[in-house]
């Protein structure tokens, strides 16, 4: 017997609109609750029409790690803390001018909501390392 | 990143574990020169995380310290997006009529399971005459839009009308007298998988006149696989999150476990009848004579092997759910109308509200061992730093202190279901998402 079917269920010909996506995915996500929509996956949808994104501009790159101060920041992700540790063993051992500062960045996991962290490293340090996500 | 990159002009080196290399790829972190290790590095021995360091980024065979040194001094490192455009405007909402062409059942079975639409079980293929039957089951316009969600595969925004899903209600095997409830979960725009390596559950609750006349399970056997309501509205919701784009194996799926309660998601009906207290749906303001569906989901499930015949039954609990400690004090816990008939005649709660109260007091646990649960570290911690109590306090306490994780009783839910065949209960750490109105859905009567 043959059948024909309704095959486009939620294809792009329901109406598609570009979203400017959400926070990193990992463990745990953002969890919607009454009253608490968070941005990207599980929370509210985004809202159609939204601005364009800004121009994507990098910092200046440094000439040379000698001398600098790098901040290595877990981001809270489990094991990250433990990761930076090791990494600042590497730099003491085969880069020993290179200051390393470890620190647990502050503000939500997947967002980039506080700038207490990030005040500081423009005062005292010139890199971060960031990590580690998953 | 981007906010250190550009606002502050500090460069940044990101390192991700390469399992999730496609998420740092995508619109959301294509900007950044990503470095990878090969495994996540959480439990992983110094020794182990030495060798990640020194070793090679499995995507670029370059060692990971040299990617670092290069991401923070070589301009070259940087990559430069080209120049971005505002997301279109939706202009008008398109109706999807495509059709395949006439083909045999496995023919067909087999190719909207290579799509990737279905659950892996065989579905109801959608034919015309089908989907038109299932539109019997509301009033509404078959273009009406539903709502919209989120697609994680595709980063679009998805618009969906009542034919949409009806579509997934007849692949789901549903009746058109169950088409009600499942537009009023698709109404949410809340999807049953989550993209997260953890294995999230979750839980769909009807509530109301229409528990009964679409023939929902609340009694014996409520969470087994024998009541149609039960098993196709469940399944509806697990294949709509799926058309939606979120079971894309590394791409939008990175739950490493996952977890088949996603099957059919815990769908159940309340056992009001038997309930000793007020039905679920009118604590959070519905009437009583509302059909309410609600949504709720965690990771945490305990399903009591045994009663409570040498402990009460708040006792029992207290032990249960203490090793279970919640994110923001929240809880679920479905029990048999048995429990709360001992409750409020033996333990003397005579509300629901009395009963959570005593739990968020009398639940405690040491400060030390809430805060190295992994998931509380990572997502309650940020809290404690920006001084939101009681999370900030508890940070400051010894190892050893007592703490009241359970700490707001509003935030715990009560359920009754079951078939009073034994005292039994499901402890969960879900927490209430939301709630939707099913009426809204429903075929009017005439003069209506």
């Amino acid at each position: 017997m043959m059948s024909e079917v309704r095959y486009s269920v939620m294809s792009p010909e329901a109406g598609v609109q570009k979203s400017p996506g959400g926070p990193p995915p990992g463990m745990g996500g953002p969890q919607p609750g009454p009253g608490r929509p968070r941005p990207g996956m599980g929370g509210a949808p985004p809202r159609t029409g939204t601005p364009a994104p800004t121009p994507y501009s990098p910092a200046k790159r440094l000439d040379t790690l000698e001398n600098k101060t790098v901040y290595l920041v877990d981001i809270g992700f489990g094991g990250g803390y433990n990761f930076m540790l090791q990494l600042q063993k590497w730099f003491k051992e085969n880069m020993p001018s290179v200051t390393t500062i470890v620190k647990r960045k502050p503000g939500h996991v997947f967002m980039d909501d506080r700038n207490d962290l990030w005040e500081e490293v423009k005062a005292k340090g010139h890199a971060v390392v960031l990590g580690v996500a998953g | 990143m981007l906010n250190l990159e550009q606002n502050y002009g500090i460069p940044v080196a990101p390192i991700s574990a390469y399992t999730m290399e496609s998420v740092a790829k995508s619109e959301r972190g294509h900007h950044l020169p990503f470095i990878y290790t090969p495994l996540p590095v959480i439990g992983m021995s110094p020794e182990v995380l030495d060798k990640f360091i020194a070793g090679n980024d499995p995507e670029t065979g370059k060692p990971v310290i040299r990617e670092i040194i290069d991401a923070l001094t070589n301009p070259a490192s940087v990559r430069r997006p080209e120049a971005e455009t505002a997301p279109p405007e939706i202009k008008r909402m398109v109706t999807p009529q495509a059709l395949l062409g006439p083909d045999t059942e496995d023919n067909l079975q087999r190719l909207f399971y290579e799509k990737g639409w279905t659950d892996g079980l065989p579905i109801i293929l959608p034919t015309e005459e089908r989907v038109k039957k299932m539109l019997t089951g509301t009033s509404a316009s078959p273009d009406e839009v539903v709502g919209q969600a989120f697609n994680m595969d595709s980063g679009e925004l998805l618009r969906y009308t009542v034919q949409n899903i009806a579509v997934i209600a007849v692949m789901a095997g549903a009746r058109p007298e169950h088409f009600p409830v499942i537009l009023a979960i698709a109404s949410t725009g809340q999807s049953a998988l989550m993209p997260s390596t953890t294995a999230f559950g979750t839980m769909l609750l009807v509530n109301g006149p229409i528990r009964n006349e679409i023939g929902m399970n609340c009694g014996i056997g409520a969470f087994s696989p024998v009541n149609m309501a039960n098993s196709v509205i469940g399944r509806s919701w697990t294949l709509m999150s799926i058309c939606w784009g979120f079971a894309k194996p590394k791409k939008t799926l990175w739950s490493s476990q996952g977890n088949n309660l996603l099957y059919n998601n815990m769908c159940v009906a309340e056992n009001e009848e038997r309930s000793v207290w007020a039905p679920f749906h009118v604590g959070k303001g519905f009437r009583a004579d509302e059909s309410v569906v609600s949504i709720f989901r965690g990771w945490g499930f305990f399903n009591a092997p045994g009663t409570a015949a040498h402990r009460s039954v708040a006792e029992e609990l207290n032990i249960q759910l203490a090793a279970m400690p919640p994110q923001r004090s929240e809880a679920t816990i479905i029990i048999d109308p048995l429990v709360a008939k001992t409750l409020k005649e033996n333990e003397g709660f005579n509300t629901k509200q009395d009963f959570c109260r005593w739990l968020s007091e009398n639940i405690k646990i040491p400060a030390g061992q809430y805060w190295k649960f992994d998931h509380i570290d990572m997502l309650v911690a940020s809290q404690a730093y920006q001084g939101v109590e009681p999370y900030a306090s508890w940070k400051k306490l010894p190892d050893d202190a007592l703490i009241a994780p359970y700490y707001n009783p509003n935030n715990i839910n009560i359920v009754v279901v079951g078939g009073e065949t034994s005292p039994l209960w499901k402890a969960t750490d879900y927490n209430y998402v939301t709630s939707a109105s099913i009426d809204k859905w429903r075929v009017k009567k005439s003069g209506n």
